[in-house]
């Protein structure tokens, strides 16, 4: 039987609160709650370092008045801090440009998810959870040429958002979260490895922590006599983790609101081809294997399947209300705030169709598997496109890894790249935090520094 | 910000557990963020942050929780839900708290709690836009940025500290984007510093504005980067962040505790080139990573660390300290309330030599000159390190050929501090963020322009 939570009485009372003094201004406004409950727990030498539990809240207000927009938070929920912080938004909103786009939507919604599929009650006790991750540890140690598990850890997080309106709408949904995670670090002699995975899930007692152990084993131990190869053009395959970073980072092309400011280099290609014939890129937040799952967006407005690029064309952007108004479109539900953030766009759980080529064809002849890449963050300009990264991996022949490599780096440009794949799976895979769900995509000559 | 009866009861209680140590770290930060695209404001927004992290040391277990909550009741429920497996009886008798206060090395004038001063942020950066977009016809945007925080401690613990302090930040900056019709770059500048917005004072618009801009327009005439292992210029001020992600993370005994760095054990031992002298400064007046107390509540410290390539001090938090043996450095920090600190870095710099930039740049046969780097990262277990050329230029025969675009610098710590050959004299120290397992905080990246004679540069062409 489904288990519909009811929205909190004291949150109803406080945006009752804030609305009152929203409404004495003349404006209007959402308010965003965010509260969240949280157990981390990591391992060292096989007791428990660190032990960390938090309960928190925060609040997040957006006030429109006259075309004008402020944002203001709080961490505290006491009536002088809620007015406080109204009171700072609509100082703010003084000093910001006119909007025109932007209005609280009218809306009146009540919209609750289910607890009982995304916050399912978790029967493991705390003592269960600390065993979990004395085991992780204890697992990886116990593999030849392990020396340490410096990075590992164990996580349970239920967080709740709630959004209310000046309009009327109010809406709830609520995620539990269940993480293991470990990087080892191999050695033997001078050489030295370290990687890491993770598994998630909702339920403790889902985790794997025995096929996590081989997991990481295996990744840093077959990394360990990597070494460079020669400097050459490759045909690459980013494993799933690699792959979804690397979209993740260039996900800026599929955003409206990186169009509305002018600097999407995909703004003024709807319709145009801008990747290979064979790729099609979707977004399905009700996808419920997955932890981007989203019922609404943070506008209240209830989400839907959205194409991205159907066949290599580019078929709609993310749009929140604001950028869909300013293009003369409805919104695809991809509206995204912090209680700290103003309002702009996310993805929720991008899904990739898988393509026609048979394993036999993916892992054909030569190629490079990258199952590592350092400096994502530093080294990829989405506005671009260009990225350099320090990666570590495979060199693959039919499907077999050859040789491990290590201090090379790849480099190109990702939306050049779309235009090179040379055959897409035709199985798909979730990455381990279950964001999205793609085929391997062979890429073929990129630019490998090696030796 | 919490009744000091409230918080020797919290951790008398946490002490009866059988705690060997108990703090609590309370934290009430304000926050104002104004960002422009272009001519037009495009948001103000700002808020407070509140709350108190509660750390509890059982031997060399930490306990850690944290809540927006200031009732002792609910703190010790966190207590108490925390040690539930290690409670045993009493071992310490609490201490009265003794407050003091250390001196304000870093004095601010116009304060968040004040004055957010959002004409004057507001009239800084557009000017800065204007004069970025008068450069040239393909400067199509700016994105211009003021962030400005008020940070107010209080620490109390079970040895009587009970200590506060207030830390103001402020950082500002533009974005230029230029684009050719078919290909985008981007140029960047900023400042910022442990003060208030009077750093306005000391800043120029038409310095940033312009030097954004012609960031941006030499990355849109740049070639693709050769690759293959080669000489490298790395340029002064954010240059530094080869040594911060080359070195500075291994010697923090977050990873050397764990045995989890290259130099956990090379105490002593020659790790660098003989020409480099590296130093960790807490104290410098004002500077971005400055600060006056640590987040443990001890008072900061100059840390040097190499002296003439030899290591001869770590980077030490209070938990290190217990588990390394090396005396506490000031170090120990954390973004805020919700994080347990660690022994992280704070103006991090490799110091002044002596040689010529046209020396440098002669020396080199064919290689990279890295004017501007980016952010890198580091795996401080194998020592394995990359940054970004934010703006770089091919060198051949002694002479700065021509400008390179999406090149990555890799090697590992070990090797690189080795490969230093040539220390310049043009020393200077810039703004970064640091991210590890205390979270984000403000640190100072520095150093003189500095040769590495071999090193891989990650290229497209």
């Amino acid at each position: 039987m489904s288990q519909v939570q009811s929205i909190d009485s004291g949150l109803k009372l406080a945006s009752e609160q804030v609305f009152n003094r929203v409404k004495d201004a003349g404006a209007e406004a959402d308010l965003i709650i965010l509260s969240a409950e949280s157990l981390s727990l990591k391992a060292s030498e096989g007791k428990l370092e660190e032990h960390t539990v938090s309960n928190t809240q925060s609040f997040g207000v957006r006030v429109i008045k006259n075309d004008h927009v402020g944002i203001a938070y709080s961490e505290a929920s006491d009536s002088e801090s809620l007015l406080w912080m109204v009171d700072q938004a609509l100082k703010n909103a003084a000093f910001s440009d006119v909007e025109p786009h932007e209005h609280i939507l009218d809306s009146q919604q009540r919209l609750v998810s289910d607890d009982s599929i995304f916050c399912p009650e978790d029967g493991a006790s705390v003592d269960q959870q600390i065993d979990m991750v004395l085991q992780l540890e204890q697992g990886l140690l116990e593999k030849s040429s392990i020396k340490s598990v410096p990075y590992n850890g164990f996580s349970d997080v239920s967080s709740s958002r709630y959004l209310f309106s000046s309009a009327g709408l109010s809406a709830a949904a609520k995620q539990r979260m269940v993480y293991a995670y470990a990087y080892a670090l191999a050695e033997d002699g001078e050489k030295n490895a370290m990687e890491g995975s993770g598994q998630m899930s909702r339920l403790t007692a889902q985790l794997n922590v025995p096929e996590l152990i081989d997991t990481v084993a295996s990744t840093s131990l077959d990394l360990l006599d990597g070494k460079p190869i020669p400097s050459k053009h490759y045909d690459v395959i980013f494993d799933q983790e690699c792959q979804v970073e690397l979209f993740g980072v260039f996900s800026m092309v599929l955003s409206g609101k990186a169009a509305k400011e002018g600097i999407n280099p995909w703004r003024k290609k709807l319709g145009e081809h801008v990747a290979d014939s064979r790729l099609s890129l979707r977004d399905k937040p009700l996808l419920m294997d997955g932890f981007g799952y989203a019922l609404f967006d943070d506008e209240g407005v209830a989400t839907k399947d959205t194409d991205f690029i159907v066949d290599g064309k580019l078929s709609s952007m993310m749009h929140n209300s604001v950028t869909a108004s300013y293009f003369g479109l409805t919104t695809t539900g991809h509206a995204s705030r912090s209680a700290r953030s103003t309002m702009g766009v996310g993805l929720h759980q991008l899904a990739m169709e898988a393509g026609s080529a048979a394993a036999s064809e993916v892992y054909a002849g030569e190629y490079l598997e990258i199952t590592s890449m350092a400096g994502l963050h530093s080294g990829a300009n989405a506005i671009s496109g260009d990225f350099s990264l320090g990666v570590s991996g495979f060199l693959c022949r039919d499907g077999q890894r050859v040789q491990p490599v290590r201090g090379i780096t790849v480099a190109g440009n990702f939306y050049k790249m779309l235009n090179q794949i040379q055959c897409i799976g035709d199985r798909r895979f979730w990455n381990w935090q279950r964001t999205a769900w793609m085929p391997s995509i062979r890429f073929a000559d990129l630019a490998i520094s090696g030796e | 910000m919490l009744n000091p009866a409230t918080a020797q009861s919290v951790i008398d209680h946490a002490l009866s557990l059988g705690a060997d140590f108990a703090e609590l770290f309370v934290e009430k930060h304000l926050t104002s963020s104004l960002n422009t695209i272009s001519e037009k404001v495009k948001s103000v927004d700002s808020g407070i942050d509140f709350g108190i992290g509660l750390r509890i040391v059982f031997g060399e277990k930490v306990l850690y929780g944290y809540t927006n909550q200031t009732g002792a009741e609910v703190l010790k429920r966190i207590a108490s839900n925390l040690a539930a497996r290690d409670r045993r009886d009493r071992l310490n008798e609490r201490v009265a708290f003794d407050f003091s206060v250390m001196k304000d090395r870093h004095p601010s004038q116009i304060v968040l709690s004040k004055d957010a001063a959002i004409d004057s942020k507001v009239e800084y950066l557009l000017k800065a836009d204007a004069i970025a977009r008068a450069v040239s016809n393909s400067i199509t945007q700016t994105r211009g940025y003021c962030m400005q925080r008020e940070q107010a401690i209080e620490i109390f613990n079970s040895e009587g500290l009970h200590t506060s302090d207030t830390r103001n930040y402020i950082r500002a900056g533009l974005t230029s984007i230029a684009s050719d019709g078919n290909e985008q770059a981007t140029g960047g500048w900023n400042d910022g510093g442990l003060l208030g917005w009077e750093l306005n004072g000391s800043m120029n618009a038409e310095y940033t504005g312009e030097e954004a801009s012609r960031q941006a327009l030499v990355n849109l005439s740049a070639k693709p980067c050769p690759s293959g292992r080669m000489p490298v210029v790395i340029g002064n001020g954010f240059g530094g962040v080869i040594f911060h992600e080359a070195c500075g993370h291994l010697l923090e005994t977050t990873s050397v505790a764990k045995k989890a760095s290259v130099f956990h054990d090379q105490m002593g031992e020659m790790i660098a080139s003989s020409v480099v002298n590296a130093v960790d400064d807490g104290l410098m007046n004002n500077e971005w990573g400055s600060i006056n107390i640590d987040d443990e509540g001890m008072p900061t410290q100059r840390t040097q660390l190499i002296k003439d390539g030899q290591l001869i001090n770590f980077l030490v938090d209070r938990i290190g300290s217990e588990k390394t043996g090396y005396p506490r450095s000031g170090s120990g920090r954390r973004q805020s309330y919700r994080y347990a600190p660690a022994s992280r870095m704070r103006n991090t710099f490799i110091e002044a030599g002596d040689s010529e930039m046209d020396d440098m740049i002669a020396s080199i046969d064919k290689g990279i000159y890295a004017s501007h780097m980016g952010g890198g990262s580091v795996q401080p277990g194998t020592g394995e390190f990359n940054f970004a050329v934010t703006e770089g230029y091919y060198v051949e025969n002694g002479k700065i050929q021509y400008p390179v675009k999406a090149a990555t610098l890799i090697s590992t710590g070990p090797a690189v501090l080795k490969e230093i050959s040539m220390v310049g004299k043009d020393f200077a120290l810039a703004c970064g963020m640091c991210g590890s397992v205390s979270g984000a905080i403000p640190t100072t990246v520095g150093q003189p322009a500095l040769k590495v004679d071999d090193i891989l540069v990650g290229g497209n062409a």
